[in-house]
């Protein structure tokens, strides 16, 4: 549905005059006349007000009974009071009512100080108390999680909570039980509440009902200072305040930004904070002794880092930047090594290049669409990714649009996605087949090529792909595709990333306004990577680069080969994210020297690394990030680094010193310097960028042509291959990679619960015949490379394949991901 | 003159066969051959005023809904819920197709293709007679596609429900229909325009669809001869409590409540006096024997303070402690209390514990002044009216028998002490 | 419930406010999670054994309405019925058949009455106490009925709100059979019907009585 015009109508308000959109509530009209009226259940992000506290109750003239502020739209005339002595009788009833149950334990409570139960009473209530008999009794704090406490106790019934775990995150693992004056917030039989946003509860409550375990009684809100930032644990980039004391993060807080969050955060964002204050934090540099690591000075460290690129100038060594790389540290490497050292391997993307026209193509300004467009598409289809675990923030902003806004969504996706449930059309094809599948909707929708060959190659049903192409051609205009790096991946990444463009093309996605493709990188900075050159194929914004290198497939084959000696890691770990975890332990094995800007003991540097710097967090770094929708964000640091800890500018800058070959800024002038050679930021400032993010071509159309001489297809492309014939007692092998799959989850205390367990996920009817039940340890084995698993028997997994977690801090299925065809065999583990 | 109850005792009267033999689903035939609009402006010079409560005009409310070809809905209320109300039970069991043929005449109206009876859960023999009763009525082509070969298409499902009073109150109704937690809604929208699966939605009770017929047999203006000017036509009145004979009553609007509850209903037991009495169930403030000569319509019922509400009849005699009544009263209200807002879960909690504390004799007479502020915060701050409906009668029952309550308080407590 | 023992609600000053009495303590008050639980999605039918027949039930409820929450009362009241009552393992056997999650069916099953998320009694007694019926002796009757009862895994005997038959007050409803005015003995009466599988009360059916309109009676 298209964004709702806006008009605007004048009310009086206590005798002010007040102008706002029409249909706005009164509540938010209100404000614009600097009149608060005092709220509790009210909370307009949680979808349509409720009405249930009254705490708002205003007097509206010809309306002879008081009228919820909260729900009545303004009418242009409208004649408001809210210090009437009918209205204030009416506040004051409501707080009296609300107070009879509530302990009063402020002293005591997280809240304190924070808490508008206290406000409101302080500004509206009687300041009286006339109840005297015993108060609703619950046993608290209780557990409603490992990492929320719940206070029954505390609790106003405001539905807050409960909305948002049935109306936003959709989990409905939280509800209300009982009624009346029983009414209490709980789960299903003793469960917790786990479920990817559940903190954002926290937030939501009104009172000391809901609060943090990793909080409560840390600070009080005079010892704190806010910082505003950005997460960067995943794609989603979430705007984020930590809440600081004593130069530690105590807490995460969302910093509403509508154009990315919504002003919500998922649990990895609200707790995994924890992880940069843990002992396993990396906190000096380190040199490798043999097969351990050690402490070393900033000195040694830096000259051994030095000795190791002199020796591979020329093309010996390597750099891969993962996700927490900010744009000017990877600008700034990849200047080192292009410039400095003449080796042009660098990549950013795990699993191969795209050649540089289709690079530049599928980030072309016309084809791209943004989070909020998200909420307001006519359709959109979510090809090839999983949003919760890929940037979990855009699934709840695609219910959000289903849910209020009519959106139409379609899911094409090789594992049943947490989408389904709200999806108008579903598409299974099997792992890897993203490319034949979206050729058979493009044929669908074109009426051109062979649309059951396709369908075939895709391992889907053409009755669904017809289905899914149907209701992009019904829904209207205005289509957004969310896409996972993944289908541009692998051997034929270049002709998957053309079918898209296709695909995009058929739907004339580039001519109309707010449609488009957002890509999901597989990386938290991948956009910004990319922009700032550190592809193989690709120099800072999108242009030629001197000499094309190798993409990381390649780079670790030459390692292993002995082609390379050096490789240097800038917040990269290959055994984690990068697919054939084989072929990587063996590079790594044969590298000369392993440099790493890492912050704990990952299983590559621990094994592997000759020198380990120790890295910033992202609490702690200044720069530039690219959100997936081409909002340049700034980061902005909240504490100080711990121990020995140096910016990674600061050390590139060293190492560059040292080298002797050119020089590299630090700071502000880095980032400038990144300005100045992307032509498409040209003039950014970071003041510019500052609290809320710019989109470059939004700022300056101009700019925005700087990509437009990249072909957009159509193409014509060769048939995709057929799919591949199982053996008999072989399955095709998905994989996936789980929010939860990242070291900062299992380094936080909180989190360490979530850490993701292996699962080979089966549809009951092969179980059958495989003979496999529910729970059952197994061995997953392709080629030769095996993962212990656990069956988890799925009715929603198509028969035929098995699907297995890539990124897991053990048996992860990247081991598995070694070359085709991807067909997988489950032996059962001995007992 | 009876309509509702006229042969209701027939044996067999619940079978499609029997009905028909009375004279049953020609009021269809003959509204299916009128024009929609036409069948409306007979109802609306019937004036009939809803049954279930709030006595909004029938005819009113059906042309509320929105015109075109979308989704509608119609629900009849048969939650009676409401203490002392136990009318539409009787017309259910007895009379089903009475109920049917009326809901088939008023999808008619409102342009309805979707209907549903929502019976409370404990109605177990009704629900069981309705299922049958739809069952034959759809075999014998009443209900189904083009109804007796007109345009009209209507599918019925008897919905049970599981036990809240709540569910009455015509939107906590339709959130339970939709599988929700049966919380009122916010209003607006109202039902017409954004009722049951956000569809316009008519909601109507069980007397006042099972009286569509007989207008559309008569006539409007001939059912508005009946009853009074504001108050037309004939009403079933439920009486129970201290009266000899407690049942229902067929009634014609207006008559003297004194015939109703000492004539038909016999009055109190032999050497008794009436103490007080609820004309319109328990969500209606009390009235006094000093009332008994109103005449028994809206209006009247209304400008002496109180309700007809759906139009049942509790008397209290004097044997019965006032207190008594109003904490039964306001506990009920506790416990249907659907908990959404605050002023009622929180209203209708404190003011049981204060009666409790006063009738155990830990109380002043200075906590009446509290109970009658409590009721006053209530009253008109809730969100629905369920708030209101206990604050209403306790708040009458202090005023009006305040020397009781003070009388007890003394008592209890020189016991306690 | 009684205060005496527990933490604050002293014997001693019995009679005055005491802490944790007039119902202070809610069902649920002392309600944690277990943190070892997984947490409850909506289950999954390849993991959840759903009797044939209950599924066959919730199955045809889902179908006679448009959108298939509107089945999860009669689905619970079926699994009600075939388990005894909403116990956690009938909630996850709706919820996989509704595609819900058990959270959802149990805060409905918490909201109604009839449905119970604690194990009851095989037969319902419901007595009404409400305003009509108490005014008629229904307490006294309560009371002689769950003496009668005591202890015995036969029966639900409780209080219950208007039951809409204030007419044969006081009354009861026996596994939904309406049956009133009853007298004191009638609760032994009633009893030993319902042990003996017999038709409860016959006489005092509601199903019998004829309206008490006496015109009505003669039209
Ligand atoms: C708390 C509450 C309970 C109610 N219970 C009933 C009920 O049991 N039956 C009924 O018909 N109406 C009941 N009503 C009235 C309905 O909300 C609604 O007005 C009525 O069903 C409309 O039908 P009518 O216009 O035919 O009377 C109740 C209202 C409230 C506020
Ligand atoms: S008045 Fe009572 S029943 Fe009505 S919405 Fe409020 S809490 Fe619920
Ligand atoms: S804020 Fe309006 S009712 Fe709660």
């Amino acid at each position: 549905m298209p964004r709702p015009e806006q008009h605007m109508v004048t009310l009086t308000i206590d005798g002010r005059e007040v102008s706002a959109p029409e249909g706005t509530m009164l509540v938010d009209g209100a404000k614009r006349g600097d009149v608060e009226i005092p709220v509790f259940c009210y909370e307009p992000k949680l979808g349509q007000p409720v009405g249930a506290c009254r705490m708002c109750l205003v007097e509206v003239e010809g309306i002879p009974k008081l009228q919820t502020g909260c729900s009545t739209p303004i009418k242009d005339g409208m004649v408001v009071h809210t210090q009437t002595q009918r209205v204030r009788e009416a506040q004051q009833s409501v707080v009296e009512f609300l107070l009879i149950n509530h302990p009063l334990d402020c002293p005591v409570c997280d809240k304190g100080g924070e808490c508008p139960l206290q406000d409101i009473t302080f500004g509206w209530g009687a300041g009286r108390s006339r109840f005297i008999e015993p108060k609703r009794h619950f046993r608290k704090p209780l557990e409603l999680s490992p990492t929320i406490a719940i206070d029954r106790e505390r609790c106003i019934l405001c539905y807050r909570c409960v909305r948002f775990s049935q109306e936003i995150s959709e989990d409905y693992q939280l509800v209300l039980h009982e009624r009346a004056d029983h009414s209490y917030v709980g789960t299903f039989d003793g469960h917790p509440y786990v479920a990817p946003f559940s903190g954002n509860i926290i937030e939501l409550c009104p009172v000391g009902a809901l609060t943090s375990s990793t909080y409560r009684f840390r600070a009080r809100p005079w010892d704190i200072e806010q910082a505003g930032s950005v997460c960067l644990l995943c794609p989603a980039q979430c705007n984020v305040s930590f809440t600081v004391r004593d130069e530690l993060v105590q807490r995460v807080l969302a910093r509403d930004n509508e154009e990315v969050d919504d002003g919500w955060l998922c649990d990895k964002g609200r707790f995994a904070y924890q992880a940069i204050h843990v002992d396993e934090r990396i906190t000096e540099p380190l040199v490798r002794d043999g097969d351990a690591l050690r402490p070393a000075s900033w000195e040694r460290a830096l000259e051994l880092a030095t000795d190791a690129l002199n020796k591979a100038r020329g093309g010996k060594a390597a750099a891969l930047a993962g996700g927490q790389t900010t744009n000017e540290e990877a600008f700034a490497l990849q200047r080192l090594m292009r410039e400095g050292l003449a080796c042009p391997d660098i990549d950013s993307r795990a699993g191969g290049r795209l050649e540089l026209e289709l690079e530049r193509a599928l980030a072309a300004p016309s084809l791209q669409t943004t989070v909020a467009d998200l909420e307001f598409a006519h359709a959109v289809l979510v090809l090839d990714c999983e949003p919760v675990d890929d940037a979990p923030i855009i699934d709840l902003r695609i219910r959000k649009g289903v849910r209020r806004h009519g959106t139409k969504l379609a899911i094409a996706s090789s594992r049943p996605s947490a989408l389904d449930a709200g999806a108008h059309a579903v598409l299974r094809f099997a792992p890897g087949a993203a490319e034949a599948a979206v050729r058979a909707i493009t044929a669908a929708l074109s009426g051109e090529g062979d649309l059951n060959g396709l369908a075939a190659a895709a391992g889907a049903d053409p009755e669904s792909v017809r289905a899914t192409a149907k209701l992009l051609t019904d829904a209207g205009s205005e289509l957004a595709i969310v896409w996972g790096e993944r289908l541009a991946s692998g051997a034929r990444a270049g002709q998957a990333g053309r079918a898209l463009l296709n695909l995009a093309a058929r739907l004339g996605l580039s001519d109309v306004e707010h449609a488009g493709l957002l890509e999901l990188p597989a990386s938290s900075n991948g956009r910004g990577l990319r922009e700032a050159g550190f592809l193989p194929t690709a120099g800072p914004g999108y242009s030629e680069p001197g000499a094309s290198g190798r993409d990381a497939p390649a780079i670790a084959a030459a390692l292993a080969d002995g082609e390379l000696s050096t490789l240097y890691l800038l917040h990269c770990d290959p055994l984690r994210t990068h697919p054939d975890r084989g072929l990587w332990e063996r590079a790594l094995a044969k590298a000369g020297a392993v440099i790493a800007h890492e912050s704990s003991l990952s299983a590559t540097v621990a094994e592997h690394a000759t020198v380990v710097f120790p890295a910033e967090s992202y609490a702690e770094k200044e720069g530039t990030v690219v959100h997936p929708d081409g909002r340049l964000q700034r980061l902005r640091s909240a504490i100080a680094r711990p121990g020995e800890v140096s910016s990674e500018l600061q050390v590139l800058a060293e190492l560059a010193s040292r080298l002797g070959d050119i020089e590299l800024p630090t700071g502000a002038p880095a980032t400038a310097e990144l300005v100045g050679a992307v032509p498409f930021y040209a003039g950014i400032t970071l003041e510019e960028i500052g609290g809320r993010g710019v989109r470059w071509w939004q700022r300056d159309a101009a700019a925005a042509d700087a990509l437009a001489e990249a072909p957009l297809g159509p193409f014509e492309l060769d048939n995709p291959p057929a799919a591949a014939q199982l053996a008999d007692g072989e399955l095709r092998l998905g994989t996936y990679r789980s929010l939860w799959a990242s070291s900062e989850v299992e380094l936080s205390p909180a989190l360490a619960f979530l850490g993701a367990k292996q699962h080979v996920e089966l549809n009951p009817d092969d179980a059958d015949r495989l003979g496999l039940v529910d729970g059952e340890a197994v061995r997953a084995v392709v080629n030769g490379s095996s993962v212990a698993a656990r069956v988890a028997l799925r009715a929603a997994v198509p028969a035929g394949t098995a699907f297995l977690a890539e990124g897991t801090a053990a048996d992860s299925a990247n081991a598995l991901l070694n070359g085709a065809p991807r067909s997988v065999r489950l032996e059962r583990a001995p007992r | 003159m009876k309509l509702l109850f006229k042969g209701i005792d027939e044996p067999g009267l619940n079978t499609l066969e029997v009905y028909q033999r009375q004279g049953g689903y020609q009021a269809l035939r003959k509204a299916l051959a009128m024009q929609r609009g036409e069948v409306l402006h007979e109802l609306d010079l019937s004036g009939l005023r809803g049954r279930g409560g709030a006595g909004f005009q029938m005819s009113k409310k059906a042309s509320f809904l929105p015109k075109g070809a979308m989704d509608k809905y119609l629900v009849c209320n048969a939650d009676e819920s409401e203490p002392g109300t136990f009318k539409d039970r009787e017309l259910m069991q007895k009379n089903p197709h009475g109920l049917i043929e009326g809901m088939i005449i008023a999808a008619y109206v409102a342009g309805v293709n979707r209907s549903f009876i929502f019976i409370r859960g404990e109605y177990e023999l009704q629900a069981d007679i309705l299922d049958a009763a739809v069952e034959e009525a759809r075999a014998a082509g009443y209900l189904g596609d083009a109804i007796l070969g007109s345009d009209h298409d209507l599918t019925m499902v008897v919905h049970r429900g599981a036990g809240a009073y709540i569910c009455g109150e015509e939107t906590a109704l339709l959130d339970s229909l939709e599988g929700k937690r049966g919380n009122p809604r916010l209003k607006p929208p109202f039902p017409a325009n954004q009722g049951l699966y956000q569809g316009p939605t008519l909601v109507n009770n069980v007397e006042t669809l099972a009286t569509v017929p007989h207008i559309v047999s008569m006539g409007g203006a001939e059912y508005a001869k009946l009853g009074t000017e504001a108050s037309t036509g004939t009403k079933i009145v439920s009486v129970s409590g201290c009266v000899q004979r407690p049942g229902n009553y067929e009634i014609e609007l207006g008559v003297p409540a004194r015939e109703i509850i000492c004539g038909l209903a016999g009055g109190p037991p032999e050497g008794r006096a009436i103490k007080a009495w609820f004309p319109g169930g328990s969500s209606s403030p009390v009235l006094t024997a000093d009332d008994l000569d109103l005449a028994y319509d809206f209006e009247t019922m209304a400008k002496a303070g109180s309700m007809l509400g759906s139009g049942s009849v509790i008397v209290v005699d004097d044997s019965i402690s006032i207190v008594d009544v109003a904490l039964k009263t306001a506990k009920f209200y506790r416990h249907e209390s659907c908990g959404k807002c605050t002023p009622c879960r929180e209203g209708t909690n404190w003011t049981v514990k204060m009666l409790e504390r006063i009738d155990a004799g830990d109380a002043t007479p200075m906590d009446l002044e509290l109970m009658a502020s409590v009721q006053e915060q209530i009253i008109g701050n809730c969100l629905c009216v369920l708030g209101d409906s206990m604050a209403m009668p306790i708040g009458s029952m202090v005023k009006k028998f305040r020397g009781e309550f003070e009388a007890h308080i003394e008592a209890a407590r020189a016991v306690h002490v | 419930m009684s205060a005496a023992g527990e933490p604050g609600g002293d014997g001693q000053a019995a009679g005055r406010i005491r802490r944790f009495q007039h119902g202070s303590r809610v069902p649920g008050w002392d309600r944690a999670s277990d943190l070892s639980k997984d947490p409850a999605e909506v289950p999954d039918l390849a993991t959840t054994a759903v009797p044939d027949e209950l599924r066959a039930q919730i199955e045809a409820a889902m179908a006679r309405y448009p959108d298939r929450h509107s089945a999860v009362i009669p689905a619970l009241t079926a699994a009600q019925r075939h388990h005894g009552w909403c116990s956690p393992e009938a909630i996850d056997q709706v919820a996989a058949v509704m595609r819900l999650t058990p959270a959802y069916c149990v805060s409905i099953a918490t909201f109604y009455d009839m449905l119970y998320t604690e194990p009851v009694g095989k037969h319902d007694v419901y007595v009404c106490t409400n305003i009509s019926c108490s005014m008629l002796g229904a307490d006294a009757l309560l009371e002689r009925l769950l003496e009668l009862t005591a202890g015995d895994s036969d029966f639900n005997v409780r209080a219950f709100e208007c039951l809409g038959a204030c007419d044969i007050g006081p009354m009861a409803s026996v596994d939904g059979v309406y049956v009133g005015p009853l007298e004191l003995d009638d609760a032994q009466l009633l009893t030993e019907d319902v042990k003996a599988g017999r038709a409860v009360l016959e006489e005092k059916q509601l199903a019998r009585r004829p309206v008490a309109d006496e015109e009505a009676r003669a039209s």
